[in-house]
């Protein structure tokens, strides 16, 4: 369809105007921006529902853009004595970095560990590894719920993030990183005095800088959309993270949809904004590692 | 490997001796916090041979024995021929599951493959743009995309029976309705599985995307000058050259689409009449509503061997032996 030329035949005159290769291109534009509308058009309508009073939402046939705007969703979202919106930001906000923090750290440290050291068992510990990462959660789900109710982590958002302290994935994203570090650089160092954690923090750290961003930052998106295991452990509402605050509002609110898009609102338009200023980053750590 | 340690030792001294305190000092809270993913692991392969329920005080080793006897295979026989109605509702979980995993896989490289080659072929000033708003649901939280999705499906007030009502059809209760189906697949089903194309498709747009940036442009251009037309360069250059990718994409979509779990709880939560009761949904309410954890682990080590199959299949049939 796109990008034909060589269907137009080679003895036409390079005056006509190429209608093959316009057409084509017109064509193509059309399918992308259809592709795009559609992609657009419901964050759209949640953006344009949630100034709508609810008299309006509940419209028959429904107006696209609200006859009045109103900000009496927001208020009354942010006047809820039952729903301390801060509160849950902070939970998710608390779990999104302990997440991101606990895994940089363990990733590079491990990793540089496989990399550039030589110890028994390496490649037993290594192949621990492999398989730990291939074992789906909805295995793991059950017995580590029945750990944190022991351990009466139920409700705490520490039992929340015990388990994915150390992350596989990292570990070898970042192992394959640190094999391209010049292992004279480390002796150089070692034989001017630093100590083996100097030359962790100090030079590997600081030579990781761009695997480390990309790794943050998918963590956090996945930690703060994250869903299933913070549902099961989190039944507590004070406790709770934003999505699963979002399902709770949606349930006690049922019938009050303009109510329910702000909170929707409120709660998806950060992540997105925080990926509208580091979408390079983003998009190339997602192709890079391919994990979601 | 002993011996490189030691040779290692003696000829730089003290700085071996560093250097092996570090990797202890790393290792050892390593392999204690690697032992509880043993033992977790353990314990799921063992609970799935258990009639066990957390409510139950049952025998001194974690609760197994006792009131939650063991029952060996017993599972597994229900899960096969069992007429209880949990046997029942697992068959149903299963085949809404092969379901929504098999609609979602061609429907979403039909539309992933071809928007990406569109645009990596205009080579549009404006790729940057339309990639960045393709990715925005892939972002979006389940949770959130549900609800979008909801009010678009509403009754009364959504916009897709807004849009039937105006070209004179009947609207319809997508999400409730129980009595029709498309295809041989419930109405409700398709509806939660356009919401899930809707936020999934970005991401494998994005791996297409890279992919064919890959393709090294000499062999286009050989293409171009053998007089192949752009739809013969497609199958006959393109698609082998990105195999690899297809590959990924394809255990990828279909890993992700067998443990389906957030936006159907959400939307339809297994309704209407369990028509869209997907199996990780079914663990999830056996497991922490019915406080079956016996069964549930059971039906999770299943999910989890027909998740190797399928990528072990899928691998089996993409695989190429060459590079370009």
């Amino acid at each position: 369809m796109a990008a034909n030329t060589l269907s137009v035949p080679v003895t036409r005159t390079r005056t006509s105007f190429p209608w093959g290769k316009f057409f084509s291109r017109f064509l193509a534009y059309f399918a992308l921006t259809l592709g795009l509308s559609l992609t657009l058009l419901p964050f759209i309508m949640m953006i344009l529902s949630s100034f709508k009073t609810n008299l309006e939402l509940l419209r028959v046939p429904p107006t696209f853009w609200p006859e009045r705007f109103t900000f009496e969703n927001y208020t009354r979202i942010f006047n809820d004595p039952k729903l301390p919106l801060l509160r849950f930001y902070g939970n998710s906000a608390f779990v999104a970095v302990f997440n991101v923090c606990s895994t940089l750290f363990t990733s590079s440290l491990i990793g540089y560990m496989f990399a550039k050291f030589e110890f028994p068992g390496k490649k037993i510990l290594f192949g621990w590894f492999l398989t730990m990462m291939m074992i789906p959660t909805q295995i793991t789900m059950i017995p580590s719920y029945l750990i944190l109710a022991k351990l009466h982590l139920i409700n705490s958002l520490w039992g929340l993030v015990i388990f994915s302290a150390v992350d596989a994935f990292g570990i070898f994203m970042l192992r394959q990183f640190c094999e391209t570090l010049p292992t004279e650089l480390l002796d150089a160092a070692r034989i001017d005095g630093a100590s083996e954690w100097q030359i962790y923090l100090r030079i590997v750290l600081p030579q990781l800088g761009a695997p480390l961003a990309t790794l943050g930052i998918l963590g956090f998106m996945q930690t703060w959309n994250a869903y299933l295991w913070p549902m099961i452990v989190l039944q507590k509402i004070e406790a709770r993270t934003l999505p699963i605050i979002l399902t709770w509002f949606n349930s006690t609110h049922t019938g009050q949809g303009a109510l329910v898009m702000a909170a929707t609102v409120l709660i998806i338009m950060p992540i997105l904004i925080v990926f509208l200023f580091f979408q390079r980053w983003i998009v190339q750590g997602f192709t890079m590692t391919g994990f979601k | 490997m002993n011996l490189t340690m030691k040779r290692s030792k003696k000829s730089t001294g003290g700085l071996a001796i560093a250097k092996r305190r570090f990797v202890t000092g790393v290792t050892v809270p390593l392999l204690l916090y690697e032992s509880l993913g043993i033992f977790v692991l353990g314990w799921a392969f063992v609970l799935m041979f258990f009639d066990y329920s957390s409510g139950r005080i049952g025998g001194p080793i974690l609760g197994l024995g006792g009131s939650n006897p063991f029952v060996g295979l017993r599972h597994f026989i229900e899960m096969i021929k069992g007429t209880s109605v949990e046997a029942g509702l697992f068959r149903t979980s299963l085949r809404n599951t092969l379901i929504f995993a098999v609609a979602i896989l061609p429907l979403n490289l039909a539309i992933t493959l071809p928007l990406a080659w569109l645009l990596e072929t205009i080579g549009s000033r404006f790729k940057a743009l339309y990639r960045t708003i393709y990715f925005l649901p892939v972002l979006t939280s389940s949770v959130g995309v549900a609800l979008i999705w909801m009010s678009m499906y509403d009754p009364q007030a959504g916009w897709i029976n807004a849009i039937i009502r105006f070209f004179g059809g009947t609207p319809f209760s997508w999400l409730s309705d129980p009595r029709a189906g498309f295809a041989g697949v419930s109405v409700a089903m398709w509806a939660v599985i356009l919401a899930y194309l809707w936020q999934d498709y970005g991401y494998n747009m994005v791996i297409f995307i890279a992919a064919l940036q890959g393709i090294p442009q000499e062999l286009k251009d050989a293409a171009m000058i053998d007089g192949t037309n752009a739809w013969q360069a497609f199958i006959k250059i393109t698609l082998p050259l990105i195999r690899p990718t297809m590959l990924f994409v394809c255990v990828m979509t279909m890993l992700s689409s067998f443990q389906v779990f957030d936006i159907i709880q959400v939307m339809t939560n297994g309704d209407p009449n369990n028509q869209t009761q997907v199996l990780m949904l079914d663990i999830y309410k056996n497991a922490f509503r019915y406080q079956n954890l016996g069964w549930a682990a059971a039906e999770s080590f299943v999910l989890f061997i027909i998740v190797m199959i399928v990528t072990i299949i899928q691998m089996r049939v993409l695989r190429t032996d060459w590079e370009y």
